[in-house]
């Protein structure tokens, strides 16, 4: 592609975010591209994401634009320097044109919460998108950008991805720097993001992996090339389907897609065999997780005290500046989590509440290895559903139970996942999800090549309000 | 009633380290503020740590220097709490796994050497630092990040002096160990100590209290001996002693009252999630082991031991690294050593002192200090010259030739001598006579006449054997 088709190909996407940005709400701003197209004037095409779009998820610091993680708090938050990724993503040529909506600092999974409004599926604009990386999610499945970076925490990539109909990849822990990505809860957050084919998928993970110093959590393990090997039949295969998950599905359109993707992969010459977890820890992830990043999540957000940065509101002493910039920078809700995160880690109840909780992570992750053991990928259901209409959302209790909550065991774990489109539920898209060993992305991506070819569902895009 | 006084210390020191604990901005003192700062000091958003390894090489010294043991992996802490000088809202510490646990130091005062316990030595980071102007408060975060070790002692002082030469010990330690400039007055080396006092006879602690941000020595034992007469004077009227933070009024010399205990803060602390444990390499720990530097004690003991040099010399000496080091630059050149020491010791300290120099600033070569040291150990010189001499190699003049020619005007002719003998007998027959009625120091009255005279070119050891012979003579002939 020449410069002039690169720039009208940038200029298309940044006018299809704007354009959307009326049915979607899934820009928290948008970027010009004109700064960066005068840069890469200046590169080689020869690079891996010469002149291609990507949206940004706003926990992402760019110093081209305003970051808030959709948090009031953030206001006109514009960053001094540039998350590791966002230098890779220059570096690799592409443009960004949106920085996405987001739940409130990620806290959460419908991406209700975000600052600026919620974000609609693009396959019905009454549903939610998920979160926390739904803006990202819906710009990818309208079409407007190829290439989207997400976060997940909990399953902050994979159930927006699931919702929205297209890929979200959560590599291992560790597999991609964090610096400069605001944290949510740093023992489980992952850089991740969203592609609409497996070849995309593994073209950007060798983008964005390797060794960052400023990031101490992330891993010296070489970085392969992805894109060798996919489509290489599964003969040999061991994949475990996620018994504890597919015993909770209820008779219907998502239950079918699974069985014809379990079919289709015997077919290419995978052994596919059922695998179970102990349900009594099976249905422990929340609440280990909503205590683990919550108390986490309480200390991080420590440093938005409105004297630095951000939303400042005046007042006579330090304490009441933090304490009136935190009371309406925050959301109620968010103020909710970090109360109970705080409550978590008092010196009374650090042992009750936190410190079991990191116990009982390492017997989860312990069983869930186990039951793991001796395959290359177990796969899943991402969600039970299709994306909820947002009225439902809104007033969802939170549920522990383990079809609902099963993504979290891989953040508990480190180990790479994604979710590819599987089917649909009532119009709505459900994603199948994959997960494999630590560092074996190579693997995962082998299956979800197989998988892309089963379904068929490739390049798939929703086009809104046309 | 009779009280017995604990007083433990904390001390907070800063690493002179290139860059800062978690980041890496530079550390430098005196600059702009707010010039030696990165997005990871100022904790914007998105920002994480990475563990500055020569601070933990440097920790790590000091672990070995108090003779602590180390634990091989180095895990940290949040430690959390709100206050303006705190950019992340929580400061990174080692709260559950201190590097360095159960060493101690040996206290010598009055000759006596006593043994106090040290608890622990961690890693932190320092705070940013405050500066209240009027209505204003001006944060300078240059401070913000620096590395800081802390190092807790067991309880086991029991006075304002032992406190003091406590954190003299150490001060001086990690002086040497070269980790730190352990600047009191600077803030470099700041410390808190904790006191209480209860009656002898009491198994139970008393009731204790802290003084915060103690700035120099001497002020170390006046807040401890005020603060246990304070306590005690509370306990003596029957009162009850306030568990409270103090400061030390320096113009007062009294401690007043901060804040009460009770307010102190729930730091829920927990393992600091972007930094995995670090396994430390034995072969590495080894390393900094071997390459560790001469101690104080270790070299106040080769003082004694191999130089000869008095419990005293080698007590002031060690005390300032600087001027022992010069010391050490003069060894290598002389073997002189107690010459040495008593001519640093008494004429170049009494030099410096006046002139507010510091040894790293003489303009004398300590090899030139050395030919000199040699000459009046073997007399080439006279004691008196050489006073005359080290006055002007001080001043940079070059030892070598003036030895020389104080060498060739030493009056070393006996016969000259006499006749000036002869002289100086006949112009003081009060001093003879009593020299003569048993006054014996009336033979050193005549050798400070014979040294004018000759203009202190001769050696007075023979001038008064020379008068004493002179005298004896002219008795026996009458």
């Amino acid at each position: 592609m020449n410069y002039e088709e690169i720039r009208k190909k940038a200029y298309a996407a940044y006018n299809e975010c704007s354009r959307l940005q009326e049915y979607l709400n899934a820009s928290a701003s948008l970027i010009d591209p004109e700064s960066q197209l005068a840069e890469l004037e200046q590169l080689s095409c020869d690079l891996p994401l010469y002149g291609e779009p990507v949206a940004v998820k706003d926990n992402v610091c760019t110093k081209i634009a305003d970051t808030t993680a959709s948090s009031g708090i953030l206001q006109g938050f514009r960053p001094v320097y540039d998350a590791h990724i966002t230098t890779l993503l220059h570096d690799a040529g592409a443009v960004m044109v949106a920085k996405t909506s987001m739940d409130e600092l990620a806290m959460g999974g419908t991406n209700l919460s975000a600052f600026t409004g919620a974000v609609n599926n693009p396959y019905d604009l009454n549903r939610v998108s998920g979160g926390s990386s739904g803006g990202s999610a819906a710009l990818a499945a309208a079409g407007a950008v190829r290439f989207a970076i997400g976060s997940d925490t909990g399953d902050s990539v994979r159930k927006p991805a699931s919702y929205c109909g297209v890929i979200g990849v959560k590599p291992t822990y560790g597999r991609i720097s964090r610096y400069g990505v605001i944290p949510y809860a740093s023992s489980l957050d992952t850089v991740g993001y969203f592609t609409l084919n497996v070849k995309d998928a593994a073209k950007m993970l060798k983008v964005l992996a390797g060794r960052d110093d400023r990031d101490m959590t992330s891993s010296y393990e070489p970085v392969p090339d992805y894109s060798v090997n996919l489509n290489t039949d599964l003969t040999g295969k061991k994949i475990a389907v996620f018994g504890n998950v597919y015993d909770a599905l209820e008779p219907g359109e998502v239950k079918e897609s699974l069985d014809r993707v379990i079919d289709g992969l015997r077919k290419k010459g995978a052994a596919i065999e059922f695998v179970r977890m102990d349900p009594v820890l099976a249905e422990s992830c929340m609440a280990v997780y909503f205590i683990i990043s919550n108390c986490e999540a309480s200390s991080n957000h420590s440093n938005l005290d409105g004297t630095r940065f951000g939303l400042q509101k005046e007042a006579d002493s330090f304490t009441q500046i933090m304490m009136k910039s935190r009371t309406e920078g925050f959301s109620h809700f968010v103020r909710k989590k970090l109360l109970i995160g705080s409550y978590g880690l008092y010196e009374d109840n650090r042992e009750e509440i936190f410190v079991k909780a990191q116990k009982v992570r390492r017997l989860i992750v312990e069983e869930y290895h186990r039951m793991c053991e001796g395959y290359d990928a177990l796969i899943a259901p991402a969600c039970p559903h299709g994306a909820p209409l947002k009225s439902e959302a809104e007033n969802a209790p939170l549920s522990d139970r383990i079809e609902d909550n099963h993504m979290i065991l891989t953040n508990f774990s480190g180990d790479p996942s994604m979710s590819v489109p599987m089917g649909f539920e009532n119009g709505m898209p459900v994603g199948l999800l994959i997960s494999a060993k630590a560092f074996d992305e190579a693997g995962m991506f082998r299956v979800a090549a197989e998988v892309e070819e089963i379904t068929g569902f490739k390049d798939t895009v929703r086009e809104v309000g046309k | 009633m009779k009280y017995r006084t604990t007083v433990g210390v904390e001390i907070h020191c800063e690493l002179r380290t290139e860059t800062k604990m978690f980041s890496s901005a530079p550390v430098s003192f005196h600059k702009v503020p707010n010039s030696m700062v990165n997005e990871i000091d100022l904790a914007l958003p998105g920002t994480l740590p990475s563990v500055n390894k020569k601070a933990v090489e440097y920790a790590l010294a000091a672990c070995m220097a108090l003779d602590m043991e180390i634990d091989p992996v180095v895990r940290f802490d949040r430690k959390n709490y709100y206050y303006p000088d705190l950019p992340k809202g929580y400061q990174i510490t080692q709260q559950f796994h201190p590097v360095g646990k159960n060493g101690h130091v040996f206290l010598q005062i009055d000759g006596i050497k006593k043994e106090i316990r040290i608890e622990r030595l961690h890693m932190e980071e320092d705070t940013a630092q405050m500066f209240h102007k009027g209505n204003h408060t001006y944060i300078d975060y240059n401070r913000a990040g620096i590395p800081l070790i802390e190092i807790v002692s067991a309880p086991e002082m029991s006075s304002g002096n032992e406190a003091a030469a406590y954190v003299e010990i150490l001060r001086n330690t990690l002086y040497y160990l070269g980790v730190s400039d352990a600047k009191m007055e600077e803030g470099s080396l700041r410390c808190d100590i904790n006191v209480s006092v209860r009656p002898w006879d009491s198994e139970k602690l008393g009731v204790k209290t802290e003084i915060k941000n103690l700035n120099s020595i001497s002020n170390i034992r006046k807040a401890v001996d005020y603060e246990v007469s304070r306590q005690i004077e509370i306990l003596d009227a029957g009162k009850e002693v306030e568990p409270v933070t103090l400061r030390f009024e320096e113009v007062s010399g009294k401690t007043v009252f901060m804040r009460r205990k009770e307010e102190s803060v729930d730091y829920r602390y927990f393992p600091e999630p972007n930094i995995p444990a670090i396994e430390l390499d034995p072969e590495w720990i080894g390393l900094i082991r071997a390459n560790l530097p001469e101690l104080p004690e270790q070299r106040r003991v080769r003082y004694l031991r191999e130089y000869g040099l008095s419990e005293y010399e080698a007590g002031v000496l060690v005390q300032d690294k600087e001027l022992s080091d010069y010391f050490d630059k003069m060894c290598a050149h002389t073997k002189s050593y107690k010459t040495a020491s008593k001519y640093l010791l008494t004429g170049v300290l009494g030099y410096m002192n006046a002139g507010k120099i510091r040894p790293e600033d003489l303009k004398m070569k300590p090899a030139d200090f050395a030919l000199l040291c040699d000459a009046v150990t073997d007399k080439t010189v006279y004691s008196s010259q050489a006073k005359s001499i080290l006055t002007e190699i001080l001043e940079g003049a070059d030892a070598k030739n003036l030895i020389q020619s104080a060498n060739k005007g030493k009056v070393s002719d006996i016969g000259e001598l006499a006749e000036t003998v002869k002289q100086v007998i006949g112009e003081n027959p009060e001093a003879v006579k009593d020299y003569k009625s048993g006054k014996d120091r009336a033979i050193g009255y005549l050798t400070g006449k014979m040294m004018k005279k000759t203009g202190g070119m001769a050696d007075p050891a023979v001038i008064s054997r020379l008068i004493k012979e002179e005298i004896d003579k002219s008795e026996r002939e009458w």
